[in-house]
C-alpha cells in the first residue's frame, strides 16, 4: 500500500488500516490529535480503545472509540467503502460484513466487539489476481444492477455457501433474505448463486 | 462517547457491572442499538457486550431437561441438534426470525429480555414451560417465564442481575409440535400474530393433552388453562377448533398499531388454531410416536 | 473474461458490473475528503404553520460549528424546483410540510451536527392544514400556498377526444367505481447525499446522487443565484433512484453549506428516517371512473376524475398527472373519452417522480374497470382485452394516433398462449386446506420521453483518445437502468472495438454534455440515437484521416477493426494509437445531438399542460399473475408471474430481463405491502421495518418474454422499458383475487388486513 508499518512502543508490527496513516492517540494525554486521512470526530479523550484484528486476511491495529460503529470503522478509517449503509438499523443487509466466517451487520457491531476477530469485507473477497466465484457469477447472471446491495448480498451468499453448499433455490432465498434489493427482484442473483455452485461442483 | 465493556469470563461480567451499574448489557445488539438509535432508549455511558462469554452460549441436554445458555444466538441453536431433536416448536420459531443476519447476531436471552408480546422465541417457550435462570454476582434465582415478564418491553430483571440461561424440560408425549407467525412479508417481519401449540393426539384424532400460547395478542404471551381444558377429550376437528377459536378471541387483548389493527390480530388469532387441522397431517405422520 | 466486441442483441455483461461487484465502484455516498466537514438540517416537525423564528444561538456555541443558516442566509430566489419553483431552500415565513427544512448546520463531525440541530430553537405558530384532497378543495380551507391563485389546486386539466357524457348514457352496459392508491416510497438503498466544495476560483462542484445534473446546475442557480458557470456537478452511477432523485434533494442545501466553509469539503447524508421524511414519494391519487360498452365488449365511453395529491410542493404534479390522464383509458379504443384532472397541494409530504410517473395508479383503475366489465358480462377477461386492444393505426384515448410500435395485441397473445394461462383452471384446483388460488391478468403500457413542449434532446460525445481507446462521454446518469452498458454494444457495434478498449465517463457537467434526466424511460432511446451518430461520424473521421495516411484514394476499402484501421486491398493498416497520435484534440471527438420526435396531431385537449403532453411512443405490455390467498391470515402469496414486454428490439436481453424483473418486483410491493402511513402529515412509518419493501422470499420466480417489434425511430429499433413492468403486478393481483375470493378490492394495498376483511364481509345482494 505505500505505507510503511508502524512500530509500537511494544516492538509490535502492525499494519495501519486503509492507505492513511492512522492516528495515534494516547488516552493518558487527553484531547486527540486529528491525523490524516477520513477521520471523523475529535472529540475523544481518555476512553480510547485500542484494537487487534485481521481484516481481510491482514493484520490490524486501531486506536479507536469502542462505541464507533464497525460501518464507519470500516468506511471511513479503513476507506474501505465497499460495505455500504442503507438503513443504518439491520433491515436492509446493505451493511454484511463476515465475521470468522459468519455474516453480520456491521451497523449494528459496535469497534469493540472487531477484537481478536477475522474481518471480511467485499474488497477480501477477490483472489489474488482474479474475482471470487460469486463475483463473477454475479457480473455474468445480470445479478448487478445499481450494485449497491451487491456486496452485502456476495457476502451473505458466500456465507450461505459455506455451511450450504449444495443449496435449492429455495435455500439461497432463504439465505438472502436479509438482503434487500429495490432492482433485481431477487432472481438473477439467485442464478448467480446457483451458477456459482455449479461451477464450484464442476471443479471439484 | 460510550465505553464498551468485552468480559470474558463471568468475573470479568461482574466486575463491569460493579464499575458501571448502570451499564446495558447486550449481545448481539439487534434490539438494542437499534432502539438507541432512535432514542427509544436512552443513551447510556457504558455497554457491556456478552458475546465472548463462552460458558454462556452452551446447550446442555440432560435425561429431562435441556439447558440453553442466554447468549447462545439463534443461529447457533438452529444447528444445535440437542434443540432440534427436541424442541421442534422453538426450532420452528427460529425460523422465522428476522433473517440469517439477525439470526446470527440475536440470542434467545436478547429476545426475552426485550420481551416484546411479537417475540417469536417467546410463544414456543411459554408452551415449553420455560425457567429463567437470572445471576447477580453472589446469587441465582429460578423464575417461571411467565412471572419473568410482566408487560411490553417489562421484566423482572434486577439491577445487577443477568440473564444467564434458559431451562426447559423436554416435551414428552406431545406428537403435534406446530409454530405459526403472520408477518408483513416472510422475512425480516415483526409478528403480526403468531401460535404455538403442543398436542398429544390418540390413533383416533382425540386430543389428549394440549399446550397452546399466542404472540402480538395482548401484552404479554397469552395462554389459557381453561381452553387447554375443553380441548382435551374432543377430536381434532373443524368445529372443536372453531369453537376454541372464538373462545380464544374473547381472551386476547391485542393492540392497535402500525403494522395491523387489533381486529385483525383478534380475528387471526383463533384462524390460527384451525391450521392445526393442517398441521396434524403434516407432523402426527412424521414425529416419532412417544408415548 | 477475454476481450470481446460489445454488440447489439447480445447480452452483454454490465460494464459496471465489476467494479460494483467488488466493492471498488464510488458512489457519490463513497466520497469523503480530507478535513471533511458534515452538513445536516433541521426540519419543521409541523405540517403547516407560520415561522416566529429560528434561534441558532446556542447552536453556534458548540465547538466544532462551522455555519448554522437560516431562510435569510439564502441568496437567490430561495425557492427550488424542477417546473414551479415553489419550494424554498430554507423556510423564510412559513412551513408546509413536516419535512420542509428551516436550518442547516455545517459541523466537523456528525455527533457535533446532531447536537448542534438539536439545540436549534424553531418556533412556529401552527396553522390548520389540509391532509386530504377534500379538505383541500374545500372553499374555505387554508392555504398552501397563500400567493398561489388557484388556492390549492395546483393545476386541473381535462383531456377530452368524442362527447363521453352523453356517449356514456347511450351504453348497453355501464360500470362505475372508485379506486385508491396511497403515496409510496422509492426506497433505493442509497439514500439521498452528496459532497460539495468551492474551488479557489470560486467555482463550486458537487458530486452527487442524481438524476440529472445538468438540470440540477439550473434548479441551484436559480435558487442560490449562483451564475451557472459556477457550478460544476458530478453525477456518477447511482445506488437506485426510481425518480426519488430527479430533482433537487440535498444539491442547494449542499451548495450552500460549500459557500460557508472556506474551501473545505462538506458531505450530506440523508439517513433513512430523514430519506423518507423529506423525500419524494409517488402521488396517492383517487380515480373515479365510469365506463360504458356494448354488450358485446366493446368499449364506447369513459368518464374519469383523477385527484392526485401532490403534498406541500409541485415538484413534477402537474406533469404526473398529465401523463396519468395521458393513460387513464388503458391500451385500447375508446371513442369518446373525459378525463379530468386535480393536481391537489396538501401540507402532506411531497409527491413527485416516481417509476410508472401517474401511471401506476391509473393501472388500477382501468385494469379493475376491464375486470368488472369481463365480470358483469360473462366475456373472458383477456378475450375482452383483445377485442379492445389498440393496434397501429388507432386513436388512444387521449386522441393520439398510434402511428409508431403499438405491440399490446402480440404481447396479450403471448400470455394467452402461454400453459399459465391455458392451464389455469387446473392449477387453481389444486389449492390446499384453507387456501383459495387466482389468475389475475393485465395490459398496461407507459409512454417514453418527455412529450411535446420540451426538446427530448441528448448530445453524445465519443472521443479518439491519446491511447487509442473509445470514450464515451455519457450525459445520462445510470441509476441501475444499465444504459452505460447499452452505450457500449452501441460503440462496440459501430466502432468495431474490444470491450476492453472502451471507457465511459458518467455524467459531469465540465466533462460530458446535456443531455436530459435520466427518467420517463428515454435514457437508452435518446442518448443512444445521438450516440449512434456520433460513433458513426467518429467512423466516418478515423476512416477519412487514415486515407490521408496510408493514401487511400478512396473511404472504401478502410474498415475500422479492433485496435487499429485497416485498407482491406491493400492490406496495410495503422493502430488507433498512432493515428489518434496524428490527429488534433478536437479532431478526435465527434458530438451530435438527437431530438425525440413528436407527436403530429393537432388536438384540441390538454391544453391546459404546458409540458409533458402528448406523447408518440409507448411500450406495452401484458402480465399474468398466479396467487394464493390464505383463508386464515388474508395474506396473498404470489406464486408464479409471468410478463409479456414489447419495447420494440432488445438490444441485451440481459438488461432487458433486468428491467422486467425489478419492474414487476416493484410492482410487487406496490400491490401487496408498501404505503406511506400519514396522520396529519407525519409520516407514521419512516424506516424499513415498517415501510414494507419485498425480500427475496416474497418475489417468485419469474418468467419475462420479449416480445420484439420494429421502432424505426429507435436506435437498432428499441424503445424503453424502464417503467412499463411497475404497472402491472397491482392490477394483476387484484384481478387474480378476484378471480380467487370474487372479491374486487379498490383500494391498495392488497394487506392481509384488508383482504381477511372483505372475506369475511358478505357480498352484496
Amino acid at each position: 500500500m505505500g505505507v510503511s508499518p508502524l512500530r509500537g512502543n511494544d516492538k509490535t508490527e502492525y499494519l495501519p488500516c486503509g492507505e492513511e496513516e492512522h492516528r495515534v492517540t494516547s488516552p493518558s494525554k487527553g484531547e486527540a490529535r486529528r491525523g490524516r486521512g477520513f477521520y471523523d470526530g475529535w472529540y475523544y479523550s481518555g476512553l480510547i480503545m485500542k484494537l487487534y484484528f485481521t481484516l481481510n486476511g491482514k493484520k490490524t491495529t486501531l486506536d479507536v472509540a469502542p462505541d464507533r460503529r464497525v460501518i464507519d470503522v470500516l468506511r471511513e478509517d479503513c476507506g474501505l467503502t465497499g460495505t455500504k449503509e442503507g438503513c443504518g438499523a439491520g433491515e436492509c443487509g446493505a451493511c454484511t460484513i463476515l465475521v470468522d466466517g459468519e455474516s453480520r451487520l456491521s451497523c449494528l457491531m459496535l469497534a469493540a466487539q472487531l477484537a481478536g476477530r477475522q474481518i471480511t469485507t467485499i474488497e477480501g473477497m477477490a483472489g489474488k489476481d482474479r474475482p471470487h466465484p460469486l463475483q463473477d457469477a454475479f457480473i455474468q447472471h445480470g445479478a448487478v444492477q445499481c450494485g449497491f446491495c451487491t456486496p452485502g448480498m456476495i457476502l451473505s451468499a458466500s456465507a450461505l455457501l459455506s455451511r450450504n453448499p449444495r443449496p435449492t433455490r429455495a435455500d439461497i432465498r432463504a439465505g438472502l433474505s436479509g438482503n434487500l434489493c429495490r432492482c433485481t427482484g431477487y432472481q438473477k442473483i439467485v442464478d448467480a448463486v446457483e451458477a456459482a455452485v455449479r461451477r464450484e461442483e464442476e471443479s471439484a | 462517547m460510550t465505553q464498551v465493556h468485552l468480559p470474558q469470563t463471568m468475573a470479568d461480567l461482574w466486575s463491569c457491572l460493579d464499575g458501571d451499574p448502570g451499564a446495558l448489557i447486550y449481545a448481539g445488539g439487534t434490539d438494542l442499538l437499534v432502539k438507541m438509535r432512535t432514542g427509544k432508549t436512552a443513551a447510556s455511558p457504558a455497554l457491556i457486550c456478552i458475546d465472548r462469554l463462552g460458558e454462556l452460549r452452551d446447550v446442555r441436554e440432560t435425561a429431562a431437561g435441556i439447558w440453553i445458555g442466554a447468549a447462545a444466538t439463534h443461529t447457533e441453536l438452529l444447528r444445535h441438534p440437542v434443540i432440534s431433536t427436541h424442541l421442534p416448536v422453538l426450532t420452528q420459531a427460529l425460523h422465522t426470525l428476522g433473517s440469517p443476519l439477525i439470526r446470527n447476531m440475536g440470542t434467545i436471552g436478547g429476545n426475552i429480555c426485550t420481551a416484546s408480546p411479537a417475540g417469536d422465541t417467546l410463544p414456543p417457550l411459554y408452551i415449553l414451560q420455560a425457567e429463567v435462570e437470572l445471576r447477580c454476582r453472589d446469587n441465582a434465582r429460578i423464575l417461571p417465564i411467565r412471572e419473568f415478564i410482566t408487560g411490553p418491553g417489562e421484566t423482572q430483571l434486577q439491577q445487577g442481575e443477568v440473564l444467564t440461561a434458559i431451562r426447559v424440560k423436554k416435551p414428552a408425549g406431545y406428537n403435534v409440535h406446530h409454530f405459526e407467525k403472520v408477518g408483513q412479508r416472510k422475512s425480516m417481519a415483526c409478528a403480526v400474530a403468531s401460535m404455538a401449540a403442543l398436542l398429544r393426539l390418540s390413533p383416533a384424532g382425540m386430543i389428549e393433552a394440549a399446550r397452546l400460547a399466542w404472540g402480538s395478542s395482548g401484552p404479554t404471551i397469552v395462554t389459557d388453562a381453561t381452553l387447554e381444558d375443553t380441548l382435551i377429550g374432543k377430536k381434532l376437528s373443524q368445529e372443536t377448533l372453531t369453537c376454541a377459536a372464538q373462545r380464544i378471541r374473547q381472551i386476547v387483548t391485542p393492540i392497535d398499531d402500525v403494522r395491523a389493527s387489533a381486529d385483525y390480530r383478534r380475528t387471526v388469532s383463533g384462524n390460527l388454531l384451525l391450521r392445526l387441522l393442517d398441521a396434524q397431517l403434516q407432523n402426527y405422520a412424521k414425529l416419532p410416536k412417544e408415548l | 473474461m477475454n476481450p470481446y466486441i460489445p454488440e447489439i442483441g447480445k447480452p452483454v455483461p454490465r460494464a459496471d458490473g465489476a467494479a460494483k461487484a467488488a466493492g471498488a465502484e464510488k458512489y457519490a455516498v463513497d466520497h469523503y475528503g480530507e478535513n471533511l466537514l458534515w452538513a445536516g438540517v433541521r426540519r419543521a416537525g409541523v405540517a403547516h404553520g407560520r415561522i416566529r423564528c429560528v434561534d441558532t444561538a446556542a447552536a453556534l456555541q458548540i465547538s466544532g460549528v462551522i455555519a448554522v443558516l437560516t431562510g435569510r442566509d439564502v441568496p437567490g430566489t430561495n425557492r427550488q424546483g424542477i417546473v414551479h419553483k415553489d419550494q424554498p431552500v430554507l423556510a423564510d415565513e412559513k412551513v408546509r410540510h413536516r419535512g420542509d427544512a428551516v436550518a442547516l448546520v455545517v459541523a466537523e463531525d456528525r455527533a457535533t451536527l446532531k447536537k448542534a440541530l438539536s439545540l436549534i430553537r424553531v418556533e412556529i405558530d401552527p396553522l390548520p392544514g389540509v391532509f386530504t384532497v377534500d379538505d383541500a378543495l374545500r372553499p374555505d380551507a387554508p392555504l398552501v400556498h397563500d400567493e398561489h391563485p388557484q388556492g390549492n389546486i395546483l393545476l386541473k386539466a381535462t383531456i377530452q377526444a368524442g362527447g363521453a357524457q352523453a356517449a356514456l348514457e347511450g351504453c348497453d352496459i355501464f360500470i362505475e367505481e372508485t379506486f385508491h392508491v396511497p403515496a409510496i416510497s422509492h426506497a433505493f438503498i442509497e439514500t439521498e447525499n452528496g459532497v460539495a466544495w468551492q474551488e479557489e476560483d470560486g467555482k463550486i462542484v458537487l458530486v452527487v446522487s442524481t438524476q440529472a445534473p445538468f438540470r440540477d446546475k439550473w434548479e441551484i442557480s436559480h435558487a442560490l443565484g449562483l451564475p451557472m458557470d459556477r457550478l460544476r456537478i458530478i453525477g456518477p452511477y447511482l445506488g437506485g433512484a426510481f425518480g426519488g432523485k430527479d430533482g433537487a434533494t440535498v444539491q442547494c442545501l449542499l451548495v450552500l453549506a460549500a459557500l460557508h466553509t472556506g474551501g473545505r469539503r462538506v458531505k450530506m447524508w440523508w439517513d433513512r428516517e430523514e430519506s423518507f421524511v423529506a423525500g419524494y414519494k409517488r402521488h396517492a391519487v383517487r380515480l373515479q371512473y365510469r365506463l360504458g360498452a356494448r354488450s358485446d365488449g366493446t368499449l364506447q365511453a369513459l368518464h374519469c376524475r383523477l385527484y392526485y395529491d401532490t403534498g406541500a410542493y409541485a415538484h413534477l404534479g402537474g406533469e404526473v398527472m398529465a401523463l396519468g390522464m395521458e393513460h387513464a383509458g388503458g391500451p385500447y379504443r375508446i371513442p369518446d373519452t373525459l378525463i379530468e384532472g386535480w393536481c391537489i397541494y396538501t401540507n402532506n409530504p411531497i409527491a413527485g417522480a416516481m417509476r410508472g410517473f401517474g401511471v401506476a395508479q391509473v393501472s388500477f383503475a382501468f385494469e379493475g374497470m376491464m375486470d368488472l366489465l369481463a365480470g358483469k358480462l360473462g366475456i373472458d377477461p383477456l378475450e375482452l382485452r383483445l377485442k379492445n386492444a389498440l393496434r397501429r393505426g388507432d386513436r388512444n384515448t387521449a386522441g393520439v394516433t398510434m402511428t409508431q410500435s403499438t405491440g399490446v395485441l402480440d404481447c396479450l397473445a403471448a400470455v394467452q398462449n402461454h400453459p399459465r394461462w391455458q392451464e389455469r383452471k387446473a392449477w387453481k384446483k389444486a389449492a390446499g386446506p384453507f387456501r383459495r388460488r387466482g389468475v389475475g391478468i393485465a395490459a398496461v403500457f407507459n409512454a417514453m420521453g418527455y412529450g411535446r413542449g420540451l426538446p427530448d434532446s441528448a448530445l453524445a460525445k465519443v472521443e479518439l483518445t491519446k491511447e487509442g481507446r473509445i470514450r464515451i462521454y455519457s450525459g445520462v446518469s445510470d441509476m441501475g437502468q444499465g444504459n452505460a452498458t447499452a452505450f457500449v454494444q452501441i460503440a462496440g457495434q459501430i466502432l468495431c472495438q474490444e470491450h476492453t478498449a472502451i471507457e465511459l465517463v458518467q455524467p459531469d457537467t465540465e466533462r460530458t454534455l446535456p443531455s436530459g434526466s435520466a427518467a420517463a424511460s428515454r435514457t437508452t432511446y435518446t442518448y443512444g440515437n445521438a450516440l449512434i451518430r456520433a460513433c458513426e461520424e467518429l467512423r466516418r473521421r478515423l476512416t477519412g484521416r487514415t486515407a490521408l495516411i496510408l493514401l487511400s484514394d478512396t473511404l472504401d476499402d478502410l474498415e475500422l477493426l479492433p485496435g487499429r484501421v485497416k485498407n482491406l486491398m491493400s492490406g496495410r493498416e495503422i493502430p488507433l494509437t498512432a493515428l489518434a497520435a496524428m490527429m488534433t484534440p478536437e479532431d478526435r471527438v465527434c458530438i451530435s445531438q438527437f431530438i425525440m420526435p413528436v407527436v403530429r396531431d393537432k388536438l384540441d385537449t390538454g391544453k391546459e399542460f404546458v409540458i409533458g403532453f402528448p406523447h408518440l411512443l409507448f411500450s406495452y405490455a401484458a402480465h399474468l399473475v398466479c396467487i394464493e390467498v390464505d383463508e386464515l391470515t388474508g395474506a396473498i402469496n404470489v406464486e408464479a408471474y409471468l410478463a409479456a414486454t414489447e419495447a420494440g428490439r432488445v438490444l441485451n436481453p440481459q438488461a432487458f430481463e433486468q428491467q422486467v424483473h425489478g419492474a414487476i418486483a416493484q410492482g410487487i410491493g406496490y400491490a401487496l405491502s408498501e404505503e406511506v402511513l400519514m396522520q396529519e402529515g407525519r409520516i407514521v412509518n419512516p424506516d424499513f421495518a415498517t415501510y414494507i419493501i419485498p425480500g427475496a422470499l416474497d418475489i417468485p420466480e419469474m418468467v419475462s418474454l420479449a416480445v420484439e417489434t420494429y421502432e424505426p425511430t429507435g436506435p437498432y429499433g428499441m424503445k424503453g422499458v424502464g417503467e412499463v413492468g411497475m404497472n402491472g403486478p397491482l392490477p394483476a393481483i387484484a384481478g387474480a383475487l378476484a378471480d380467487a375470493c370474487g372479491v374486487h378490492m379498490t383500494r391498495s394495498p392488497l394487506t392481509a388486513e384488508r383482504v381477511l376483511a372483505a372475506l369475511s364481509t358478505p357480498p352484496p345482494p
